[in-house]
């Protein structure tokens, strides 16, 4: 839902609402310059919609299976997992993994602050009784995201985009010849979109960013793309909603967020009390049912909801700049306030904000910050535990065939991306 | 703002050193090897095993050397815009508690409105509804304690 919204600023102002959306951005302003408006978001409207429908469908045959496996898994199991997850985000999500590194090590170093889950024992705390509870990261994410946004967003605030057409009109004109002669790439986006979402630490921004380039590789006219052509918005629309119910087989199943929305969304759980992981299906089996219902019918709505959204789009992407800078702002001191209750929620918020801002200026991702943030507790759990039971011996680590397997695999991607900086790939990004 | 490399990858060694160096008086417990310091250890090792690899590559290929300053730094105005907005943030930290979340709520997205040029009486309206908004849905439906200060003392008697 979030995504399609998304493609709705993409598609006017040539400004992504999601990440999700950045990967056809460009295309879909071209179209709308072109005057298929209606089309891109009629397709773009459809086709997550459906493309939501075929992941949620594997989440609901995928996810028990897995389970079923998973709860044999022990602590080495759920510490490779963990590694996999966290070097895949690192190697598939940034341009430069050295720093993708840096920051996911940055990330896990924060939150080592509090009271460490082996010991009990308060690290880093410097006597400060806000930091024992650890870095919230719901605060830190707002600071990351919103508040480093918003920093550059001062700077050009005079630099606003401007809407290519005042008035949309009939959305579904046309959509059936579209679906008639691009049904492939529906179908391949959203098996591409679900694999992709499934692996952990690869969400719905990358699979749209891979299904577009499929889309274009595999396409018959590969010269149209980039001038505002429908297949690639088709194939990467159905591909990043795909992703969503993808990404939540490792979130439900490992407790293993597949992107940074379902990182949020295992925050969420163990609020409710619905510790993700394998037994959640033994323990919580209603909960589960819920969440794929709720699945199944936000998928259904997305479909009325995004013609309103549309339709309310054109006044409310016309707010200058300069009012909702303000609002945003004032949205996100109270969103992190509420976190906490105290003023160390606005002061997470504003100190990542600024380390948020400066580490993309440097060319260093923050999204590893934040996975390492929220997965650095149960990382470390693992760790420990495993280094006790093994008294020490890496061995262990390896004893176990599943672990075995996990374990070889992310030493080879570790080595792959230490490679990979020293040579060719870094030469490129370092320079540019 | 873009920082050379190399300064990067040092800043990011000085973190890590200083992980590691924090993590000296943390307890072992005995029998036990493995206590609260390996982890952090483990990361700081980490943090300046990866610096190393940046400072090599940037030493062999070209990039930014020294600092280089955005074009906006060097002109005030723009540059006020970007410090108004944690300077927001200060304000409100301070304020908040003594004043109450309203009036510093109203005092704060008004003048960044007036700073970025929106005309004095669509910046009134809009930090008025804004505030209210946010009251109405934070402090009341959501139930958030927002820091009633003195403006509520006066207003509803305490």
């Amino acid at each position: 839902m979030a995504i399609f919204a998304g493609d709705i600023p993409a598609a006017m102002l040539r400004m992504p609402g999601t990440p999700a959306s950045a990967a056809y951005a460009d295309e879909s302003y071209a179209m709308a310059r072109k005057g298929q408006l209606e089309l891109n978001l009629g397709v773009n409207l459809v086709f997550s919609a459906a493309g939501g429908l075929v992941g949620v469908g594997f989440l609901i045959v995928a996810a028990p299976m897995l389970a079923e496996l998973a709860i044999n898994f022990s602590s080495f199991e759920y510490f490779w997992l963990a590694c996999l997850g966290l070097m895949c985000a690192i190697m598939i999500g940034s341009a430069d993994p050295l720093k993708g590194f840096l920051s996911l090590i940055l990330g896990l170093g924060v939150g080592c602050i509090g009271i460490d889950p082996a010991a009990g024992f308060p690290r880093f705390t410097f006597g400060n009784v806000d930091l024992l509870s650890g870095i919230n990261f719901i605060p830190t994410m707002i600071g990351v995201f919103a508040v480093s946004e918003l920093l550059r967003g001062a700077v050009e605030i005079d630099k606003a985009g401007y809407l290519v057409q005042d008035k949309v009109g009939a959305l579904f004109r046309g959509l059936g010849e579209v679906t008639r002669k691009y049904w492939r790439n529906f179908i391949r986006g959203s098996l591409v979109g679900t694999l992709i979402g499934a692996l952990p630490g690869a969400g719905a921004d990358i699979a749209a960013w891979v299904s577009y380039a499929i889309a274009k590789r595999f396409s018959k006219e590969p010269e149209k793309f980039g001038t505002g052509h429908i297949e690639g918005v088709l194939e990467s629309t159905s591909s990043n909603n795909a992703a969503v119910g993808g990404a939540w087989i490792p979130a439900l199943v490992f407790g293993i967020p597949g992107d940074s929305i379902t990182a949020i969304v295992i925050g969420v759980l163990y609020m409710k009390n619905m510790n993700p992981g394998p037994t959640v299906f033994l323990q919580n089996p209603q909960f589960i049912y819920a969440v794929f219902i709720i699945f199944i019918l936000a998928n259904l709505l997305m479909v009325p909801l995004g013609y309103i959204a549309i339709r309310g789009a054109r006044r409310l992407l016309g707010v200058p700049k300069n009012v909702l800078l303000p609002l945003i702002l004032l949205f996100c001191i109270v969103g992190s306030f509420a976190m906490t209750n105290s003023p160390y929620g606005i002061v997470l918020m504003l100190v990542f904000g600024l380390i948020g801002w400066f580490l993309e200026e440097q060319g260093v991702p923050v999204a590893p910050l934040i996975l390492g943030l929220v997965l650095g507790e149960m990382f470390e759990q693992n760790f420990m535990t495993s280094m006790i039971k093994s008294d020490g011996s890496f061995l262990a680590f390896f004893a176990r065939p599943i672990a075995a397997v996990l374990g070889v695999s992310t030493l080879a991607i570790i080595g792959w991306t230490l490679f990979g900086a020293l040579r060719g790939r870094g030469d490129k990004i370092a320079v540019s | 703002m873009r920082l050379d490399d190399r300064i990067l990858a040092l800043l990011f060694a000085a973190l890590g050193a200083t992980m590691i160096a924090l993590t000296a008086n943390f307890p072992e417990f005995p029998g036990q090897r493995y206590g609260p310091a390996l982890f952090p250890r483990i990361l700081g090792g980490l943090m300046i095993g990866a610096s190393a690899i940046l400072l090599l590559r940037a030493s062999r290929v070209g990039g930014v050397r020294g600092v280089r300053f955005d074009p906006f730094m060097s002109d005030p105005a723009r540059m006020t815009s970007f410090l108004l907005v944690p300077g927001a943030v200060v304000f409100y930290l301070l304020a908040a508690e003594p004043l109450g979340f309203i009036p510093t709520a109203f005092a704060m997205t008004l003048v960044m409105m007036l700073w970025f040029r929106v005309p004095v009486l669509r910046a009134l309206v809009v930090a008025v509804a804004a505030t209210a908004l946010v009251n109405w849905f934070f402090g009341t439906l959501m139930r958030v304690p927002l820091p009633r200060g003195l403006f509520m003392q006066i207003v509803a008697g305490g």
